[in-house]
This record gives structure tokens, sequence and C-alpha cells, in this order.
């Protein structure tokens, strides 16, 4: 090879470097201030391209945008933010993906606060992220009671719903309503597992028997001879534990096995994206537990038109959530004039709260699990249906108190 | 085709010699320094987690290589040692706390010792029936792991692996400093898979890979051979997935997964097979094009990624490095016929 | 007693999806040496169209079980023409990347333009009941797959072993080096026949459409089973991908209704049995590897 070849590959190589430095973002980590950097970073880590992309994904960002308008409109001069900006990522619902991305959002891009995070596997992963970091993190999507309990530190908050309170709100009820013998199919992995230990718990306490305890692979799409097995022995109610595509395959398939009508489908966790997603037919007459429903009262629609005005579809609970969260988070920045993550815990912790979200609100401080009225609701049959979302109703309002467990020490921070 | 034809197809159309990129060992010693002179500049050009990743992933690319480029086996199963060896380095780390170096040698080992009994089994067939066998193995140690839950988490994966190292806490806890002392492991095992290569046994690999009965004919025990290179490139591999372990703090059961098996093999195509370089250079396009795409939001990694792989098979066979060295060779030549 | 004739007919009834399918699969391989991973996506693509064809223009599942493979005919003679042809000569190898390549390209568009929570699918009525059958309560859809299924593949065999394209189709599959030498233009057969594989697997998709979420990754999982069916039949041989379809079904039926944990594993353990005791596969000729 002559010299200038050798040279060009030299240069070639040289050349790469410096535009590689020009994406940038090496370096080691550096220190930061009273409001570090001097804005208020958000983040918002969620699934925009797979099962959840409908219930939270994208527009998860618009509802934080939201509140950042009614923050700054509240505050105008007097905000102690001044520059606030919001980061997003995907984290395709894996965990390695989701603490990569939380690692990256705190280091990389200066996130204070990490909203959103659907997957309880992904949720877990960045509540450690947080603890290890010493920054927040507010989880609205995921299910897992682990977040309140054996997995739970100073910096996570559980805003929404879990496991528990699904249990409570839809074992409960239908077992008092009648149905005493239950059959549960479960995905086994974490949350299926939760879900079935916190709807044996409540259904047993309601005076019902679980019979069959039946777990299947995760994820799945033939879930035929399970249901075979599920109905073998004659339940009055056939639990299914499933989530996203597992869920409507479940459905799906249930319904073609003849035993729609004659067995009660209870399904423990059901959004909206579902319904709509398999048609209020599949699942007509389903009961479910909702943490919020965006037809449900005038402050709630008068948030969805908001919504709907720039995304053209209506919010799910996720999106109310995430505005609600993000919203609080900045009130209480405002409120203690830093975004130091130790003085906002303080400031949130024991915190009563009524938004458009958190009816009858309650920041926990032995748990941080944000208790808030539930909702027990029923999918609307087809002639019921005013429009594109309107696929619900809800039935009963489970109050705050009721709705969630009481903390029972299992988390000590 | 029948699978007669199939098993005596005349395999990746390589050279018999390792193609040097070029005669004078003063180049040669030129380009590796630049190489590590890149090495050592990453992590304050890229984002010192991402640096660590192509790293991790150049590795493991190279195991694949070793294999499949030198000894013309392709595995469709490899991220059963990449991901065996993440879980073992978790866990010695979480369990012992000892330093991540010493964890990450525990993590080899595991690889290793999966690979005997799967490579005595797997290289009794060829071509397409081993790539199939690597994968029907792999996919056993990913629903193994799936449900030995208490040891491997599951759906939650391993969690919380310490990165300790003496005490040093900037090493700790910075990625930064993280990655150089992680890079030499990488490096370690670079050179561990260059000396195989070029050494009288890898002479024999490529004997192997090009006409099999030819080497037996020879006198070659062809399948001990085979086996040889297969626990060697699993404990590269393992090497590369444990320090990914030890980076990320994390093992999840993606590392198990086909996807991750098919990941590696697209990263040593697009480098260029049986070039041995190649796997590091693929896998800086591929963490950095995935890096890339998803802090802008793009919603289309998949079509990037798949059509970047198509018209690499279909145009540029020989991958990166493999057509740049064919390009260099060729004008070597014609300058050669010129004087 | 009743509920293993049930556990039987769903094993059957995805088991006809997986012999539709690597019928496919195998017809492809024996003739152009192509181990197509496009495969899975193929079979998405088909649930995908077919739901499309009852969302957008009201077309039922009846008209789509024509429409469909037709469709997916002409796609696979594409796909054969502008990529897969180039790299036929050489290393099966090449062809697999090209097609995993492929399959990652496929899956995106469909999730870009049509999301990823799937498109809802009814079946149609006349299939949406019950029979009885000797007492025991079946699914009529269940029945109607695992039948139509078994139908198809019959008359797939019956084409090839009665016709002449058919015989071509084998004797390329044997030695196409041999065939060609007796005069027979194998070439001109091979875009047809990969773009019949295709639409194998189409109809494949369009029979699951009814019956299984249809979503952008419902191929995902299905090719990586479908490779091990193909091998545990014998990877050139037409009946072996057929009666391993169903039987891979079947385990996996009674896998999940017995030892639910060990599901998931018992087919990759069958695969890798077969291929380390009996290469070839149940019925594919004796190979020297």
């Amino acid at each position: 090879m002559t010299r200038s070849t050798s040279l060009a590959l030299t240069a070639g190589a040289v050349g790469t470097g410096l535009l590689l430095a020009a994406c940038g973002g090496g370096g080691p980590a550096a220190g930061g201030g009273a409001l570090t950097d001097d804005k208020v970073v958000l983040g918002v880590l969620n699934d925009q391209s797979g099962i959840y992309k409908d219930l939270s994904g994208p527009n998860s960002k618009v509802a934080v945008e939201m509140a950042i308008e009614d923050y700054t409109k509240k505050y105008a001069d007097k905000a102690v933010a001044k520059t606030i900006e919001i980061v997003t990522a995907d984290h395709q619902n894996k965990p390695d993906i989701a603490n990569t991305k939380a690692q990256e959002m705190y280091d990389r891009q200066k996130a204070d606060i990490i909203l959103d995070v659907p997957t309880s596997s992904a949720a877990l992963a960045v509540a450690g992220v947080a603890k290890a970091k010493k920054k927040l993190h507010i989880n609205i999507t995921a299910g897992s009671t682990a977040l309140t309990g054996a997995q739970c530190n100073k910096y996570t908050f559980h805003y929404a719903y879990d496991t528990w309170m699904l249990a409570h709100g839809t074992g409960a009820t239908i077992t008092k309503a009648g149905g005493k013998k239950w059959n549960l199919v479960y995905p086994d992995y974490a949350f299926g597992q939760d879900m079935q230990k916190s709807f044996t718990e409540e259904v047993t306490k309601a005076g019902g028997t679980i019979g069959q305890s039946i777990p299947t692979p995760f994820p799945n799409d033939n879930f035929a001879t399970y249901i075979t097995k599920a109905a073998a022995d004659d339940p009055d109610v056939i639990g299914s534990m499933h989530a996203g595509g597992d869920l409507i395959n479940f459905v799906k398939q249930f319904n073609q096995s003849g035993l729609k009508g004659k067995t009660q489908l209870a399904v423990g966790l059901l959004f909206i994206t579902d319904i709509h997603s398999l048609g209020v037919d599949q699942f007509e007459g389903t009961q479910f537990t909702d943490s919020w429903y965006w037809n449900f009262d005038e402050q709630n629609r008068a948030f969805a038109d908001r919504f709907t005005a720039k995304t053209q579809t209506r919010p799910t609970f996720a999106h109310a959530a995430n505005y609600s969260a993000a919203m609080n988070y900045l009130e209480s920045v405002q409120a203690t004039g830093t975004d130091d993550a130790d003085k906002i815990v303080a400031d949130l912790e024991g915190k009563k709260i009524n938004d458009v979200f958190l009816r009858n609100g309650e920041i926990r401080k032995e748990d941080h699990n944000v208790i808030h009225d539930a909702y027990l609701n029923e999918v609307k049959s087809k002639d019921e249906v005013t429009e594109e979302w309107d696929l619900q109703k809800v039935i009963k309002t489970i109050p705050a108190a009721e709705a969630f467990k009481p903390a029972d020490g299992s988390c000590t921070m | 085709m029948s699978t007669d034809e199939l098993t005596r197809a005349q395999h990746v159309d390589l050279p018999a010699e390792p193609v040097r990129f070029a005669e004078r060992p003063l180049v040669r010693a030129a380009m590796l320094l630049v190489g590590l002179v890149v090495v050592v500049a990453l992590p304050w050009l890229i984002y010192p987690p991402v640096a660590m990743d192509i790293l991790a992933w150049g590795l493991f690319a190279i195991s694949v290589d070793l294999l499949l480029g030198f000894t013309g086996l392709l595995s469709f199963g490899h991220a059963a040692f990449w991901g065996a060896s993440a879980y073992a380095t978790g866990l010695v780390a979480i369990h012992s706390g000892l330093p991540f170096p010493l964890a990450v040698i525990a993590g080899v080992v595991v690889a290793m010792l999966l690979a005997v009994p799967t490579g005595y089994l797997a290289v009794r067939r060829a071509g397409i029936y081993f790539a199939m066998v690597t994968l029907a193995f792999a996919q056993m140690l990913y629903f193994v792991a799936n449900q030995w839950r208490s040891v491997t988490g599951g759906e939650d994966g391993l969690q919380g692996i310490q990165k300790s190292f003496f005490g040093l806490t900037s090493i700790e806890t910075d990625p930064f400093y993280f990655y150089y002392a992680a890079a030499p492991i990488v490096l370690i095992g670079v050179a561990i898979a260059w000396r195989v290569v070029h050494s009288p046994f890898g002479r024999v690999l490529v004997a192997v890979r090009d006409n099999p009965a030819r080497a037996r004919a020879l006198g070659y025990d062809v399948d001990r051979y085979k086996v040889m290179a297969f626990v060697i490139s699993a404990g590269v591999a393992g090497l590369a997935g444990g320090v990914f372990a030890a980076s990320h703090g994390f093992a999840s059961l993606q590392e198990l997964s086909w996807t991750t098996s098919g990941k590696v093999v697209l990263i040593t195509v697009l480098g260029g097979i049986g070039t041995f370089w190649g796997g590091p250079i693929g896998a800086g396009v591929v963490v950095l094009l995935e890096d890339r795409m998803a802090s802008s939001g793009f919603n289309g990694v998949g079509i990037v990624t798949g059509t970047i792989f198509i018209v690499i098979v279909l145009l540029f066979r020989h991958g990166i490095w493999g057509t740049a060295r064919d390009l260099i060779a060729r004008a070597a030549a014609a300058r050669r016929r010129r004087r | 007693m009743g509920a293993l004739i049930q556990y039987t007919l769903q094993g059957l009834a995805a088991g006809g999806f997986y012999a539709l399918a690597a019928l496919g699969l195998a017809v492809i391989f024996g003739v152009l040496g192509v181990v197509n991973f496009s495969h899975g996506a193929c079979y998405m693509l088909g649930a995908v169209g077919t739901a499309l064809l009852l969302n957008e223009l009201g077309i039922g599942f009846w008209a789509a079980l024509v429409i469909i493979p037709v469709v997916m005919f002409a796609f696979g003679v594409f796909i054969e023409r502008a990529l897969v042809h180039w790299l036929v000569g050489l290393d099966p190898l090449y062809n697999f990347l090209l097609t995993f390549g492929l399959t990652l390209v496929l899956v995106d568009l469909v999730k870009r333009r049509y999301g990823v929570s799937g498109m809802p699918y009814e079946p149609p009525a006349l299939l949406a009941g019950r029979i009885e059958v000797a007492g025991v309560s079946l699914s009529t859809y269940q029945v109607f797959a695992a039948t139509f299924s078994l139908v198809v593949c019959v008359l797939v065999w019956l084409a090839i072993t009665r016709t002449r394209v058919g015989m071509i189709v084998r004797a390329a599959t044997e030695d196409a080096e041999r065939t060609r030498a007796l005069g027979i233009n194998v070439g001109r057969w091979v875009t047809p026949v990969f773009g019949f594989g295709i639409a194998l697997a189409g109809l494949a998709g369009v029979l699951a459409a009814p019956f299984r979420a249809v979503t952008a990754d419902m191929g995902s999982n299905f090719i990586i089973i479908l490779f091990a069916v193909v091998v545990i039949g014998g990877l050139g041989s037409i009946m072996g991908a057929v009666v391993a379809g169903f039987l891979v079904g079947l385990v996996e039926a009674y896998g999940q209704a017995y030892v639910p944990a060990l599901s998931q594993v018992l087919i990759f353990v069958l695969m890798a049995a077969v291929i380390l005791v009996r290469p070839a596969g149940l019925f594919g000729r004796e190979d020297t590897a």
C-alpha cells in the first residue's frame, strides 16, 4: 500500500471521529446547580411503537405539554421553572431498554423526573435506576404492587393503579354479586403472577373460591387449550389476567369457545384501547375497574375536548394521569423553589390533591402510593355507544380509602 | 436443491488465505494504531454506555465470525452464550460482590461449559441444519431462563448488577471511567480471537470450512476441531456478554432471544464475514444507527436496518470491510500490472 | 374424554396453519434451496390483508380465502424476481439472511401503517358457533380450519404427485442438475413455485385471522415454530412438512394441557432430537452431512 493510501485511511478515521464527536454526548459526567442546569426537564419514557402505543405512547408527551402550558399560564412571571423541556424515549416494553433509556435520560438529557413507563418489568428497572441516580420517577402505567411494596424506594411514586386495586374492584365486586366459583388464567410473568395473587386474595376475602389457577406462557396467541381446561369444572367465573395482545387473543378465543353467555368472563386488566381494538361486541357487558374515564363528568370531558383538539383522539387514563403528575410535580417545584429531588419528595409526601385525574387523592408517605377514587365500569353495548371512544360506562365509584391496599409495612425506604 | 447439494455447496465465497488488508507490516501496524486510538477516544466522542455497547457487540460479532467466516458454521443461537454469560456475570457480581472482571470470567466459564455439550451435538450436522440446532438450543435456554424465575428474575430480568472494582468509586459509578476499566478486557478477547485465527489451529479451521472431506482425508478430526472452535467462540461471546451485563447493570431475557442472535449475525455480515475486523465496524454502524434513530423518535428502525441488510447481502456480500479490502486489493493489483 | 377430544381438535386446527405454511416453506426450499425467513411475515400479511379486506372494502372471509392467496402469489413472484433470484446459486446462507432482512422491513412497514394494537376481525357467521360431534361440543371454526387445511394439503399433494408440473417440482427437489440434463427447463418453474409457497403462507394467514389477534408481530414466533416443523418433517420433504405441521400442533396442544411449564420447550426438544437422530427428518431422504 502506498503512503497516500495509508494517509487517506488515517484521515478517514480521524474524520469519522470528528463526525462522531459532533453527534456527541461523550465525556465524564458533570455536577449541577439549584435548578439543576437552570431548567426543569421532564422525561416521558413509554412504549411508542408497541402494544401500549395507543394507551400512553406519543400522546403522553402532549398531555405533559398541556400541563406545562397550564403551569406557565398560572404562574407567568413568578414561575420558578422558566425553562421547561420534555424528553421522550421508547422502551419497547423491554426492561433492558428501559434501564438504558432511564440512565440516559437522567445522565445525558438531564431529566429531573421520569414519567409513565408501562410494563411492570420495565417499571421496576426504572425504579431501580431512579434510586441509584437519586432522581424522581412517577410511574403511571404499570401495575405491579412491588413498586410500593418490596421494591419501593424514596424516589419512586406509583400514581394511577395497581393490581390490588384491580383485584379488589373487579374481583370483590363480582364475587359479592354472586360469582362465587372462580378459575383464573394468568400469564406466567411478574404482572400476571401479581394479578393472580391479588385476585386470589380478594375473591377469597369476599366469600368466593378459586378452583384452578392456570398459568399460560407469555406471550402467547393460542389459548384454546387453556380455556377448555378452565371451563372443565364448570366455574361461575373465568378470570383472565392477560393484557394487550394476549388479552385480545384470549377474549376472541373465549367467545368462540361457546362459553360466552354461560360462564362469566372477568377481565383483570382492561384498557379502553383494548375495547377499541377488539370491538364492543366482543367485550359486551364485561365489568372491570378503571382509574379514570374521559366521559365521566364535566371536568373530565373538558380535559378530553382540549386533548382531542390536539390529538384527534380521546384521552386514556394514562394521558390524564401524565397530565396530573406533571402538573403536581411542577407545583412542587414552584412551592419548594428548586428541582432538588429530596426536597420535592418531602413536599409531595402526604399531600392531598383534587384535580382532573386524582379525586380525593393522597400521596401516601409510607409507600409513595398515590391513592384516589377508582371506578367500576361496564363495557357498553353497541347501541349505547355515542362516539368512537365512548365505549364504557361507570357503574360505581370506589372511594380512595377503599380502592387501594392499606400500607402493610412491606415497603421500607 | 437437494439436501446433498446443500451441504456440498461452496460456502460463503471466501478466500482460503485470510487476506491481509495490506502487505507491509508497517502499514498494518499503523492501522492497528488508528484502531487503538479510536477505542481510547471513543467515550469522549460518544455517550460512554453506547461506546461500551459498540465494544461489546463488536467482540460478539468477532466470535460469530470466528465460527462463520473461519470455520464455515452459521450459529443462529449464539445469544445463548452471550446471554448465559450475562446472567452468570450478574449473579456472581450480585451474590459475591467480586470485582466485575472476575464476575465476567465466571460468565466466560459458564458460556464455555454450555458450549461443550451443545457443540458436540450440533457439529454432527452441517450447513443449515447446524444453524437450526443452535437455534433450537438457544430457544430451550430462553425458556429455561424464563421458567427459572427465582434465579434469573424471569420477565423482570436480573437487576442491580453492581460494577464493583476494588472500591474505586469513579469507575463504579461513572460509565465514562468504567469504559476504561472494561475496554482492556474486551481487547484481551479480541487478541485471543486474533491469535486463534492466525495460528496453525486457525488454518485447519479454514481448511475445514472449505472442504471438510479433504481435511478429514488429511487426517484431521474435523468434528473435534469444530467443537473446539465452537467452544472458543462461545467463550469470546461470553466475554462480550459479561461485559455488556456489567456495563448495563442488568441482564434480561432479551440477551437470550433469537432476535439477539439475528442481530449479531446481521452485524457480522454487515461488517464482512471472514474479515475479522468487520465485526467491530458493523457493530459501530448498527449501534450508532439504532441510537440515533431511537433519540430522533424515528419510528421505523426495522425498515432501515432491514433495508441496509438486504442491500448489503445483495450488493456488498463481503460487507463493509470486505468490500473495502476488495477495492484496495484490486487497486493494488492494477498498480502492480501497470509497473 | 371430551376434554381430550377438544385438545386434539385444537391441536389439529393450530396444526393446520403450521402444515399449510410449512408446505409452502418446504416447496420453496425443495426447488430453490432457499430457507425463506420471511414466511412468517407472509403469513402475517395474509392475515392483515384479510382484516383489511373486511374493514376497508367490506369483503368477507370466504372471498378472502380466494383473493389473498392470489395476491400473495403475485407478491411472492415479485420478491423472487426482485430479490431472491440473484442469490439462488450461492450458499443458502445468503438468501436466509436476505429474507431475514426482508422480514424486518415488512413487519415494520405494517407497524408504521397499522400500529401494533391489532386489527379487529370477526369469524364469519357460518363458522361462529358450535357443533355437536359424538356428544362433544366443538368449535365449528376449529373443525373447519383443521379440515380445510387438510383438504388443501391433500390437493397440493395430489398436484405434486399426479401432474407434470408436480413431477418437475419433485425431480428438481431431488436433483436439479439431472433434471435439467434431461432437457427440462427447471428455471422457468422456479418463480411460480416460490410464488405458490408464499401463497400458501398467506392462506394460512387468512385461516388464522378470525382465530388469532391480527398484529404485525404475529409472524415472529410463527416462523421459529415453522422452522421446527420443517426440520422435523424433513427440509425437502413435502409430505413431511404436512405431517410434522399437524404433529407439532398436537404436541403444542397436549403440552399446554398436560405439562404447561414445558409446552414451549417440547417442540424444540423434539426438533433437536430429530436433527440428531434422524437428520433428514421423519420423511426426508437419508443424507450425509
